[in-house]
């Protein structure tokens, strides 16, 4: 088992670092840097597990990009095909949890909203957490989209941390029984030229 | 995709100068933007940074707002290109996803609003040189063709053609070989010599096969300064007579 975690690659972190503190992202570098730490982390961290039969973990993959960008108004068929290099994940869980819920949990934790992630290059609202809102609002918009789209499996996260585990594990467990038993991965390294 | 037209003067892969090439960026409408880009391409050493000092020069004499914008150079990207050169970490899609980084970049803080303005944008190489190198490292040239649909079509373009045997020369004279611009990463040879080599003629190859798809105007860079300067002189200032094209 190998875990990945979206935008942690050390290749692109000093850019984005850099860029995130000056506000300097435009919705556009924002969304080709994301996609380089994308295509680091496939080749060193996704691709070697793969291929050595093991299960990957990924904390977000390529849709959150796909909600974002487009979101920021990137255009959605041109993020798409950015990610074509990308591995299509054999199963992909989406959180679903309504607005409101997501700014209560950011305000009980009390933890300052950051300038990116609350949309706050938008300029939709001086308020971060209004911010925030409008953004993280249309993000979610786009996601109901993507589990239509791309068939994602949706699991209701306005429930406790206990009762989510409890669905997961139930959509993996189902999910592996229907794979076969130490099953290995088709060489996927060449994604961008098997097209 | 943009509203593909037939070829006309300047226009490339069918789309027309000053307009996106693919999807473009939704939220920087640039249609109608007064100013001009003109690309210079070339190999490493066939001296378009020389070429393009003489231009400016001689644009803003005759009052023509100018700006260069040359390969690379993002403020956000330059460090993080450069560290990552020097590190073994680059494989060939992150090498692309950097480029197209730098020049994102530069296309929305300095091309753009310079078109806005009605500014001539001298680029010291643009998308091709990435097109050549993707192609050269083998990813799918659609993907690459896709990635850049964000570029806009220059005005001009201009290639500065130069044969295998002359570019090693220069090359060796001024400043030596590099691992990158020998094309080391590819492990074509262990000789950085007959890597570049290969490496260089690959890229020529490339560059040549996007000459006609994208319009490129080509000029021999064995010739003396002033003779290309000259050629490049009469060209512009053809194109910007014939165009709308006025000193600010």
């Amino acid at each position: 088992m190998f875990v990945t975690e979206w935008n942690s690659s050390a290749l692109v972190k000093a850019a984005t670092k850099a860029g995130k503190k000056k506000n300097a992202l435009t919705p556009m570098t924002f969304s080709l840097l994301h996609a380089t730490d994308f295509a680091d982390r496939l080749l060193y961290n996704i691709i070697p597990p793969l291929k050595a039969g093991m299960i990957v973990l990924a904390d977000r993959y390529a849709y959150t990009a796909f909600a974002r960008d487009a979101t920021r108004g990137v255009d959605p068929r041109w993020v798409r095909e950015l990610y074509s290099f990308a591995v299509r994940p054999d199963l992909a869980v989406y959180f679903r949890v309504p607005i409101e819920v997501s700014v209560d949990r950011l305000m009980a934790r009390r933890v300052k909203l950051k300038f990116y992630e609350a949309g706050m290059d938008m300029g939709w609202s001086a308020s971060p957490i209004e911010s925030f809102r409008i953004f993280q609002g249309r993000v979610l918009e786009e996601y109901d989209r993507l589990v239509e789209e791309f068939g994602l499996d949706v699991i209701d996260a306005k429930t406790s941390i206990t009762e989510q585990q409890r669905a997961f594990r139930k959509v993996v467990t189902r999910h592996l029984a229907g794979a076969p038993e130490e099953q290995v991965e088709p060489e996927p390294v060449e994604a961008t030229e098997a097209r | 995709m943009t509203d593909a037209i037939p070829q006309e003067n300047g226009a490339n892969a069918g789309v027309r100068p000053g307009h996106y090439y693919g999807y473009g960026i939704p939220y920087l409408p640039i249609d109608g933007y007064p100013g001009k880009i003109i690309a210079i391409e070339g190999t490493d050493g066939v001296g378009r940074s020389t070429q393009i000092r003489l231009l400016r020069e001689w644009l803003e004499v005759q009052g023509y707002g100018v700006i260069e914008t040359g390969w690379t150079r993002s403020t956000l990207m330059q460090p993080t290109i450069e560290l990552a050169k020097s590190s073994n970490t680059l494989n060939k899609l992150t090498f692309a996803l950097l480029y197209a980084t730098d020049f994102a970049d530069r296309l929305e803080k300095e091309v753009i609003p310079a078109l806005k303005a009605g500014f001539i944008v001298l680029a010291d190489r643009y998308i091709f040189t990435a097109l050549a190198r993707a192609q050269v490292r083998g990813i799918d040239r659609t993907w690459t063709r896709n990635l850049y649909g964000f570029a806009i079509a220059p005005h001009l373009v201009f290639y500065l053609k130069i044969d295998e045997r002359t570019l090693i020369r220069r090359v060796l004279e001024s400043r030596g070989m590099n691992f990158w611009e020998s094309g080391m990463d590819l492990k074509l040879a262990d000789d950085i010599h007959d890597s570049f080599r290969a490496y260089q003629r690959s890229l020529l190859r490339e560059y040549n096969s996007m000459a006609d798809e994208f319009g490129f105007r080509v000029l021999d860079a064995k010739r003396k300064v002033e003779a290309i300067q000259e050629e490049l002189r009469r060209q512009i200032g053809e194109f910007l007579a014939e165009s709308d094209s006025r000193p600010i």
